[in-house]
């Protein structure tokens, strides 16, 4: 009796720990071991994806033993990895090195024998030389120091007939590029980069926006009388939020549209050339609540292999992107955990990882990949460098962790087209929903089958016309022969 | 009788002034209705197979969203549609067509929708990107065909002119609007009509 009881305890106590099992597995399941990302299907739905970085590092300026950071604006990472953060509340910059540690501050330099600092600086830029560039916004001019923190040039405000008499030269963030012509993004431009010859002269403007034209306000503005008009808002083209430069000399930016295209790759001419053949043009998050609106993205980072990653403020998420305009994953947000932030406003690559810099907290988050973020980061690259069979290798291995990410397969179809197995290639294709690239496998399979079956095919239709010959000439005779005709 | 079934369809879409006419005076209700039936639940099938099986060049679709009733839905509700707008027009401005007569015509129109698209569903699978466009052609064709074939139809039921009939189809689409219209205000107002009442049958319960 009681060992019956006993027995009808453990079942019970069985089913229970099953019944637990299933309603907490479930999640737990869906969650991933390294925590969830997103990713958007081919169809606009949100899709899960396991997170490609996490956050490993929080810095402040108390913990680098530089003193707190008073709103710092902007952060850059040199070819050598040291990490160069605009302090610009305390006007300086503090340099550190790839793991962290301080090296050095600068808060002044000399110029002309006189020292001379900055007044809130707001943009900077490190070339591949390890030289300064910082938008001295409040001293309205541009310094461009070498890599000893020399004074070398400064670029102040620019007469043109371009520009308005009352004009005011505000720069808050710069580039220079290999030939040494800075472009500059100053607030109230609105027809695009102010470019700078190697000199520090005003050449020209680059890259202005389009004008977004809302037909009931042009409505209303053709109806009025001029004096109403001038008291209407004006239609400019909206302001870039910020720039980067790439190895080969092109300019990245980010503005903030609602409508249209927010991120731009602009040529030497300012054309925009920016790849979107991905499933969605790259603009952050394609599926947002009505009332907080498209992503407003604040800051861009280029990486190698045409990957970047573009910094959205309003939910403090970092989507990156490949050269074709793939999405590959997002992470960050808003929050009080560690990798979630107040006021995001500059990322910057460092090898392979990510620092994200906090203005209001002063503070800067250290992503790091995971195996997955690896893996993908790897594959884009061995596939923009045409190495297919690495780029298959590392696309399956991604596929494994995350069947959601469906460019993916495109990248291990075309590396089956180039070794010949078209009738999978078809599939791989078809799953990332290429039809160009389906279609061009397709042409060689099809070729392939109808060689293969040709002599068959081309029996039995000869076989048949034959034979038809043969009865239509039977009935004929035979018809004759009863002397049936028509 | 049984292959004048098949046959005369096929003749009514390649003769469709000789064939509107037979229909009209020389085939009996029944043979038509049988016919435009077919018609009808044919090209519901097409339509299925065709999202279901087309070529993955011409047919991008999403399995998720896949739904054969409303397929159905979409080929009887619109044909209906057309029928009643065109026959409440018509009665009003002299046409001499019976709904019934509307009925078929219209389905035989459908005819060639489904002729020339469904070998399409099993060609599109063999064809590369570059010859999707004989599949586009086709598509247009039957369109365009169909188009034809109901033009000639409600021309000959109801004994119009060219005119008259380019002008009733026309609006005929409107009034379907209007249908269209009229039907979501009608399941608005009785969906709150019934909010109401069973409202009033809460208050008068939790009263008692």
């Amino acid at each position: 009796m009681i060992k019956s009881m006993f027995k009808g305890r453990t079942l019970l106590l069985l089913a229970i720990c099953c019944l637990l099992g299933t309603s907490l597995g479930a999640p737990a399941a869906y969650a991933d071991g390294e925590g969830a990302s997103y990713n958007y299907s081919f169809w606009g739905n949100t899709v899960t994806s396991p997170a490609a970085y996490q956050a490993t590092d929080l810095y402040n300026g108390s913990d680098l033993g530089a003193g707190a950071f008073k709103e710092p604006n902007d952060l850059h990472v040199a070819a050598d990895n040291r990490i160069y953060v605009l302090d610009s509340g305390n006007n300086r910059i503090v340099i550190l090195d790839e793991r962290f540690k301080l090296d050095r501050v600068i808060d002044s330099f000399v110029r002309d024998g006189q020292p001379d600092t900055f007044a809130n600086p707001q943009g900077l830029f490190v070339t591949d030389k390890n030289e300064v560039i910082v938008a001295d916004t409040g001293n309205h001019r541009v310094v461009h120091l070498n890599s000893d923190f020399e004074w070398v040039k400064t670029i102040e405000a620019p007469e043109s007939e371009l520009l308005p008499a009352n004009f005011q030269f505000q720069p808050v963030r710069v580039v220079m590029d290999k030939a040494q012509r800075t472009y500059v993004m100053a607030t109230g431009v609105f027809d695009g980069f102010m470019e700078f010859n190697a000199e520090g002269a005003f050449t020209s403007f680059i890259g202005a926006n389009r004008v977004y034209i809302d037909p009931v306000e042009y409505f209303w503005k053709q109806i009025s009388t001029q004096a109403q008009r001038s008291q209407m808002v004006m239609f400019t083209p909206t302001e870039f939020t910020n720039l980067d430069i790439d190895g080969e000399g092109f300019l990245y930016a980010t503005n903030g549209d609602q409508w249209g295209d927010n991120i731009k790759k602009l040529n030497a001419q300012g054309n925009d050339i920016l790849r979107r053949t991905g499933y969605f043009s790259p603009q952050g998050d394609i599926r947002y609540s009505v009332d907080t609106g498209p992503s407003r993205l604040i800051d861009i980072d280029v990486g190698d292999s045409e990957i970047y990653s573009v910094l959205d403020s309003k939910r403090g998420r970092i989507f990156t992107y490949n050269g074709d305009g793939h999405f590959m994953y997002v992470f960050g947000g808003l929050g009080n955990l560690l990798g979630e932030f107040k006021t995001p406003t500059a990322i910057e690559r460092i090898g392979d990882d990510f620092i994200v810099l906090d203005k209001a907290l002063g503070e800067i988050t250290v992503f790091r990949t995971t195996a997955y973020g690896r893996t993908l980061n790897e594959a884009v690259r061995s596939y923009y460098r045409g190495d297919e069979q690495k780029a298959y290798e590392l696309y399956s291995e991604t596929v494994n962790m995350n069947a959601n990410l469906e460019f993916a397969y495109a990248g291990i179809g075309k590396a089956l087209l180039r070794q010949g197995d078209y009738e999978e290639a078809m599939k791989h294709f078809k799953r990332s929903m290429d039809q160009g690239n389906y279609s061009k496998a397709f042409l060689l399979h099809r070729k392939e089958v109808l060689r293969q079956y040709f002599g068959g095919i081309m029996t039995v239709i000869v076989a048949a016309a034959a034979i038809w010959l043969g009865t239509m000439a039977y009935l004929k005779s035979a018809r004759r022969k009863r002397g049936v005709s028509y | 009788m049984n292959k004048e079934l098949v046959k005369f369809p096929f003749h009514l879409i390649v003769h469709p002034f000789n064939g509107y006419w037979d229909l009209k005076y020389d085939r009996g209700t029944k043979f038509n209705l049988m016919v435009s039936y077919a018609v009808l639940l044919l090209l519901a099938v097409t339509n299925i197979l065709s999202a279901q099986y087309s070529g993955f060049l011409v047919n991008l679709y999403n399995p998720n969203e896949m739904n054969s009733l409303l397929e159905v839905v979409y080929v009887v509700v619109p044909v209906l549609f057309w029928c009643v707008a065109n026959w409440s027009l018509t009665t009003l401005m002299d046409g001499e067509g019976k709904f019934v007569e509307i009925f078929t015509s219209t389905c035989y129109a459908l005819i060639p929708l489904v002729v020339v698209n469904f070998p399409w569903i099993w060609l599109s699978n063999v064809i590369s990107l570059q010859e999707t466009s004989f599949y586009y052609f086709s598509n247009a064709v039957a369109v365009l065909w169909f188009l034809f074939l109901l033009f000639v139809g409600n021309m000959t039921v109801h004994q119009f002119s060219a005119g008259k009939t380019l002008g009733i189809m026309a609006l005929t689409v409107v009034a379907m609007g209007f249908m269209a219209f009229i039907g979501l205000l009608f399941f608005s107002l009785v969906q709150q009509i019934i909010a109401f009442i069973s409202v009033i049958y809460q208050e008068l319960v939790m009263r008692s």
